[in-house]
């Protein structure tokens, strides 16, 4: 009862504080000014009756103090005024203060921008209806068991859906593109194909419009298209009569049905359109067609993953015996649609967010060092405020709310930080990464930092506020230099040590992935990239019926661009190297037996136009390489092999004029290998290459090429003339994806070159951070020891004798921190594995030059101090206070 | 420091009960001036003291205050009893006593023992 009273006394005081404090005024107004009167009255001087009254007053003060702090509860009005004086000492040491908020700011930015990647990329739960339940159904092939994610057949697909009991609904899509026409203008735009399950599936609904019925999912039906949000704001303006409106697709009439919600992507966010995917259940797809699909999956409430994938795998291998001849070694891999669209980001994700953790730590030593510095400096200021009658508590609090006020500070600075690296982070990533991707900083990211920040404020405010408050009274009051070691001087060594730590596993991680990014960029790339411009173009098979239109359209092409000044040859090719999708089949060698199903010889198909191999460069080894005369449709079919084919298929034999088939077109005769070139390396630098066969157009014809052109300057310059070049030979005809050779090249590794990059940034950062703080820890040793060093001098020790000391004492906990570190290192480096080429994840060189770099770092930072112990006069240091 | 003070203002609180128990309301100078009159002169009362131990008899609610006009109209807190402040007084009045009984039978001279 009584403390409830007093307790609502105490909160009615929290906001009466001001009436309070005046009232308080006036009573002890009236009480001296009675005093005074009182005094007169028993005939003192008017001198000696104020001097009375003031005598008795001389506690007054503190009497005020005491009497604050129990009229109110947490005192918000003594908080203010630590905050006061928090800026105030701040003011005066800005080094100090500079210090510890750049710590955090850089610490706290780095780990809200990657939290906010991860966020983004892995954590956010996708757009759909009940994405937990969603898996993508794979094909997997038991003799390459590292391909998790084949594409699958329709055929498979159609058997799937026809025979599982798992999943509520399975639905099925292809990835392409195609050009778009509103009859004003023409772009290539990406495309998915989908069956017209897959939007419900999803459970997404249109904004305008409708989605695709199951009898527009069939066959030779009129062509009707779904257009993302984005195409309809960017290219139609919004406007809402875009339903029904007439376009075209491929050169053919259709008809825009719907408009899909803004946000919406289904693994790949540029897409634009949607068609339906038309799978002919009446036609079988193993005997001519390939595997070329994805397949989206909801599972029925209360199965498991691991259940379907149980029963799928059944299927499969039922599936095995029916059709041998298509389906033998074939299995399928259920997995979560989350981790198929992450996977390979996650790596790379989940090092940087460690690493941003290990940056984080090291800030927070840094800062929780510099406190401890400067509260053992303080700790005669606080003795003193302890001495005029300071409470413990007030102390405590007095040096808590300083830590929170540079961690608060360092937060709003973090943040700040943080939205301009994000920003930052884009431009670096990778493009998978980040292709159309809107990341924003978001309140939850925004508490997280302030959070952070406070929690380091608070945590490291509280190590070394306690230390200072059980300061003892009469001994801080005495203390002077002749003490030696300082309150906390083993802790904060400690930190130094933990930061130096830390420091030599980030560093050894950026070095590791430094190395990797070396020896990709010394990989022969089996062609040479630079000065080549390549773009795409889809010409539009309804407009060019016959084969021999369609190879004419690319050797006109190609004649007029070879015209172009600046232009010193130019060829096309089926599909780029380096740009992640290829075809490939079986081929059979003429006078072997037939192979067994699933033992088939397998290769990476290409096929080119003359002058493709000159043009990119690619060494010929053997034999001769394609001539206009072999691109025509009644020339005999001749092929190009690689080295890696020859290897693989024919090691023994002479390949040049061996006869082979290629089952990529319907009649596939066998034909001559004429030649053989180098390997280039498919899809990414550090995978081997493929056994690849080259077709030449005439015999395989493909509507959609990319262009290849090396150019004398820089090949940028030719985007417009090519451009115009071909809207020559067809005004309506859209070019696509512009870019050179070497931005391709290079891509493929962007995935190394980000997490390196970071990782180098985080380690130098952290580096810097571990050196203030070796610094930090000596000057203040050296500081205290002053008239200590000052005597050794007069005894006759000399400068270099000091030297050493200082030195051998700042490296004793640097070494410490080394050999953890170390120890640290070896076990996570390993977690960096798939991210490595040419390199293994305990490299000795890697490791000693980490080692070297951070001792070098230390031995500066321990110098100066050193120095300055090392030059002291005697005489002044003696009389040091 | 801490100790003494505690004691020191736990008798203190009991005579300024006692002291607005027999004069009835008072100011705060008039409160010290009876306890240092009372004592014969002999406690002298640090001003830094009282002001705190008044605040927190008001805020046990042993004592309530209002302004009013000194007796040479100047304007000053006046300080009453509470009825809690009655009872108050009464057990620490009895415990005192008890108190100063049991010191005494320590002191008494041998033979009334």
């Amino acid at each position: 009862m009584r403390a409830a009273k007093r307790f609502l006394n105490r909160l009615a005081g929290l906001f009466r504080t001001a009436r309070r404090e005046r009232e308080l005024a006036e009573e002890f107004e009236s009480h001296f000014q009675m005093h005074v009167e009182d005094n007169l009255r028993r005939g003192m001087s008017a001198d000696e009756a104020l001097r009375q009254a003031r005598l008795k007053f001389g506690g007054i003060d503190s009497a005020k103090e005491s009497m604050r702090e129990a009229s109110t509860i947490m005192t918000l009005e003594t908080t203010w005024q630590d905050l006061r004086y928090a800026a105030r000492g701040m003011g005066r040491n800005p080094g100090f203060a500079a210090t510890a908020i750049l710590s955090l700011a850089l610490g706290i930015g780095a780990s809200v921008a990657i939290f906010t990647l991860a966020d983004n990329l892995l954590l956010r739960p996708l757009p759909y209806r009940g994405p937990g339940q969603l898996m993508m159904v794979w094909e997997t092939n038991l003799r390459r068991p590292a391909e998790k994610r084949n594409v699958i057949s329709p055929a498979n697909y159609l058997d799937w859906k026809a025979r599982n009991h798992v999943f509520e609904s399975m639905a099925v899509f292809t990835e392409g593109s195609t050009a778009f026409n509103d009859g004003a203008r023409v772009e290539e735009l990406e495309e998915q194909y989908i069956s017209a399950g897959l939007l419900p599936l999803l459970g997404v609904q249109p904004v305008r419009g409708r989605l695709f019925t199951a009898a527009e999912d069939l066959p030779n039906t009129p062509n009707v298209v779904l257009i993302s949000y984005r195409l309809w704001q960017s290219w139609f303006g919004g406007d809402e009569g875009v339903i029904g409106k007439q376009i075209q697709v491929r050169s053919q009439p259709g008809t825009i049905i719907g408009v899909l919600p803004p946000g919406f992507y289904l693994r790949s966010r540029g897409v634009d359109l949607w068609e339906a995917i038309g799978l002919d259940p009446a036609r079988d797809y193993r005997r001519n067609s390939g595997r070329y699909a994805m397949s989206v999956a909801r599972l029925k409430p209360g199965v498991t993953r691991e259940r379907a994938q149980a029963e799928m795998s059944a299927i499969a291998k039922r599936l095995e015996s029916e059709f041998p001849a298509f389906d033998t070694n074939w299995m399928v891999n259920v997995e979560p649609l989350r981790d198929s669209l992450v996977s390979e980001v996650k790596t790379s994700m989940l090092v940087l967010l460690g690493a941003v953790g290990l940056l984080l730590a090291v800030a927070c030593a840094n800062v929780a060092n510099l406190l401890l510095a400067r509260y053992t400096s303080r700790r005669r200021e606080m003795a003193v405020r302890l001495a005029i009658g300071a409470g413990r508590a007030r102390v405590v609090r007095q040096l808590i709310t300083e830590s929170l006020a540079l961690g608060v500070a360092g937060g709003l600075l973090g943040i700040a930080l943080a939205r301009w690296a994000v920003l930052g982070l884009l431009a670096l990533a990778p493009r998978d990464l980040a292709r159309n991707v809107a990341i924003e900083v978001d309140y939850r990211i925004v508490l997280f930092a302030v959070a952070a920040s406070l929690l380091t404020g608070i945590v490291f405010g509280l190590a070394p506020s306690l230390v200072a408050s059980r300061a003892d009274l009469a001994q801080g009051l005495r203390e002077d230099s002749r003490s030696s070691v300082g309150g906390g001087g083993g802790l904060r060594s400690m930190l130094v040590g933990a930061e130096i730590a830390l420091s030599v596993m980030l560093l050894a991680g950026a070095g590791l992935l430094f190395r990797t990014l070396v020896g990709l960029q010394a990989v022969d790339p089996g062609l040479n990239p630079s000065r080549i411009l390549t773009f795409s173009v889809l010409i539009p098979g309804a407009r060019y019926r016959e084969p021999v239109q369609r190879t004419q359209f690319f050797r006109t092409a190609l004649e007029r661009i070879e015209q172009l000044p600046g232009v010193e040859s130019a060829s096309a090719v089926s599909f780029l190297p380096f740009n992640g999708m290829s075809a490939g089949t079986d081929v059979t060698i003429a006078g072997r037996p037939p192979m067994k199903p699933g033992e088939e010889l397998v290769a990476t198909i290409r096929t080119v136009m003359p002058g493709y191999f000159d043009t990119l460069g690619i060494p010929l080894k053997r034999g001769r390489v394609f001539i206009a005369a072999d691109n025509t449709l009644d020339s005999p079919y001749r092929f190009v092999v690689n080295e890696a084919f020859v290897q693989k298929y024919m090691a023994a034999e002479e390949p040049v004029g061996q006869q082979i088939s290629v089952a990529m077109d319907r009649t596939h005769p066998f034909g001559e290998i004429i030649g053989v070139v180098g390997n280039v390396k498919e899809g990414a630098l550090d995978k081997e290459p493929t056994p690849t066969v080259y077709y030449i157009h005439a015999h395989l014809i493909y509507t959609g090429m990319v262009f290849v052109v090396r150019t004398k300057n820089d090949p940028l310059l030719l985007a417009d003339p090519v451009r115009q070049v071909i809207h020559g030979i067809d005004a309506a005809q859209p070019v696509a994806q512009m870019r050179t050779m070497d931005d391709i090249v290079q891509e493929t590794f962007a995935r190394q070159k980000f997490s390196a990059l970071l990782l180098g940034g985080f380690s130098l950062v952290s580096l810097l951070l571990a050196a203030v703080g070796i610094y930090g820890v000596l000057a203040y040793s050296v500081m205290e020891r002053t008239r200590e060093i000052g005597v050794r001098v007069a005894l006759g020790a000399q400068p270099g004798r000091i030297l050493a000391m200082v030195l051998g004492s700042g490296m004793r906990v640097v070494l410490a921190g080394v050999a953890v570190g170390l120890a640290g290192a070896m076990a996570l480096t390993g977690l960096l594995k798939s991210l490595l080429f040419g390199v293994k994840a305990h490299d000795t060189v890697t490791f000693a030059a980490v080692v070297l770099v951070l001792i070098v770092v230390a031995l500066v930072a321990a110098y100066l101090p050193a120095r300055r112990a090392a030059s002291l006069a005697p005489l002044n240091a003696l009389r040091a206070e | 420091m801490g100790k003494k003070q505690d004691i020191w203002q736990g008798t203190l609180a009991l005579m300024v009960l006692k002291t607005l128990d027999a004069l009835g309301p008072l100011h705060g100078y008039g409160i010290a001036r009876r306890i240092e009159q009372t004592s014969g002169d002999r406690l002298l009362l640090n001003y830094g003291t009282l002001y705190p131990a008044l605040l927190k008899l008001e805020q046990e609610g042993y004592i309530a205050s209002e302004w009013g006009a000194s007796e040479n109209n100047r304007k000053a807190r006046f300080y009453r009893l509470t009825r809690a402040g009655h009872a108050q007084l009464k057990r620490e009045a009895r415990q005192w006593e008890e108190t100063t009984d049991i010191i005494a039978r320590f002191f008494a001279p041998e033979e009334s023992r």
